[in-house]
């Protein structure tokens, strides 16, 4: 079982996600700001993090950055899922150094896959 | 529908926060805000609560809100928005008509707005109430990596008053947020000028904004005092990311053809959205 954090500030979304994660039998975790994914992320150590870029205090770029400047934290793979348009995430993912990218809406098993995929290479 | 309009300054900064994140959770490019960010943006862009709006129906429900900013003789529209369940129903046009009604009783020479590009029914709704293109400026990011280009030139670093004082020199036309006045609201203004060793030189202005445990750049302005643009850019910016390697870096409103451009690309920056600028003048 996997500790999955989700940063997000659309409960809707956050809902759906948590089903799927659980369903899957990982420990799930949420903040719906930069500020609290940041502090849960250095406190709860999780083994992935789903990161939406559209975040209210500062964004998921941003957020991505600080993440990973963190020795603790550098190496916990990043999975960005954003409504933004899909050359944007895909230069995002590309620039920032993070291990992939959904855009909102995505089908539900390629979050799936792809969660499954990032955890198997980091575990 | 019956829409009333009310002076967005008998809402709290919260209220205003929660709506607008409601009006933008379709929106082609995300940006929801913070009650803080809300707070900041209307301090350093001179939003004024008092002639900004929210709009409701008659049972109380709220529908959306629009801002306006008041510099000198020009007005700016932004933060409109609509929440997706209640759009079609005249209040994106009813927020506007008010907007300008405060604009034109101020006697406001133009008022000013920016659309995120293809953005259509926003832009259909400017066009509609008068506004004209004027130009396209893209919103940028950089994120922090290593430089491979060597660093040339003397550089000096400007502290605030000398950032301002550049930027009062800046002979091109800027948008509201990058203004000078924006940047004199804000005390995370700084810059740096380089002379390198060709004669060529320039100087650029930018914000170094601290949140509670980082850094991020942003607003960033260039200008080529003498030289070719691209080549004095690419120092300022090296030097620039040199000196702060680990700040994710915001560039807004760059415009679609500064000559600086070039050096943006080459150093790694890529664009996240373009806006266009749109104006009318005062009645």
């Amino acid at each position: 079982m996997a500790k999955i954090l989700y940063i997000e500030d659309i409960q809707d979304n956050i809902t759906l996600v948590k089903k799927i994660v659980t369903s899957r039998g990982h420990e799930f975790l949420s903040a719906n700001n930069a500020e609290k994914g940041l502090d849960m992320a250095v406190k709860l150590k999780p083994d992935l993090i789903l990161l939406d870029l559209g975040l209210p205090d500062a964004d998921g770029q941003t957020l991505s950055v600080w993440l990973k400047s963190d020795p603790a934290l550098t190496t916990i793979p990043i999975i960005v899922l954003t409504a933004w348009p899909e050359d944007v995430a895909r230069q995002t993912v590309e620039a920032y150094n993070l291990n992939g990218y959904l855009c909102k809406p995505f089908p539900l098993p390629s979050l799936v896959k792809m969660i499954d995929s990032a955890l198997e290479t980091n575990l | 529908m019956s829409i009333e309009i009310i002076p967005a300054d008998r809402f709290t900064i919260q209220e205003l926060t929660d709506l607008y994140n409601q009006t933008r959770v379709d929106y082609l490019v995300p940006m929801p805000m913070s009650a803080d960010r809300l707070s900041e943006y209307v301090h350093d862009f001179d939003v004024d609560l008092r002639l900004s709006c929210v709009a409701r129906d008659t049972d109380g429900q709220v529908l959306g809100l629009s801002m306006l900013g008041v510099r000198k003789d020009v007005a700016w529209i932004t933060r409109l928005g609509v929440i997706p369940t209640t759009r079609r129903t005249g209040a994106g046009s009813a927020l506007m008509d008010c907007m300008l009604d405060h604009a034109d009783s101020l006697g406001m020479r133009e008022t000013h707005l920016e659309v995120i590009k293809n953005n259509e029914p926003a832009h259909q709704l400017f066009l509609k109430k008068g506004f004209v293109e004027t130009e396209t400026y893209l919103v940028m990011r950089h994120a922090p990596r290593p430089l491979s280009d060597s660093l040339q030139g003397d550089v000096t670093w400007f502290d605030f008053d000398q950032a301002i004082e550049s930027l009062e020199r800046y002979p091109e036309h800027i948008t509201w947020i990058n203004a000078i006045e924006s940047m004199k609201n804000s005390l995370d203004t700084e810059g740096l000028h380089v002379e390198l060793p060709n004669g060529d030189s320039g100087w650029m202005v930018y914000r170094n904004t601290k949140y509670t445990l980082r850094s991020t750049l942003s607003h960033l302005i260039i200008h080529t005092e003498q030289g070719e643009p691209q080549n004095v850019g690419m120092q300022l910016l090296s030097h620039l990311h040199t000196n702060y390697p680990h700040h994710d870096t915001y560039a807004e409103n760059i415009h679609e053809h500064d000559p600086h451009l070039p050096a943006f690309n080459e150093l790694g920056y890529f664009t996240n959205f373009a806006r266009i600028e749109m104006r009318r003048p005062g009645k």
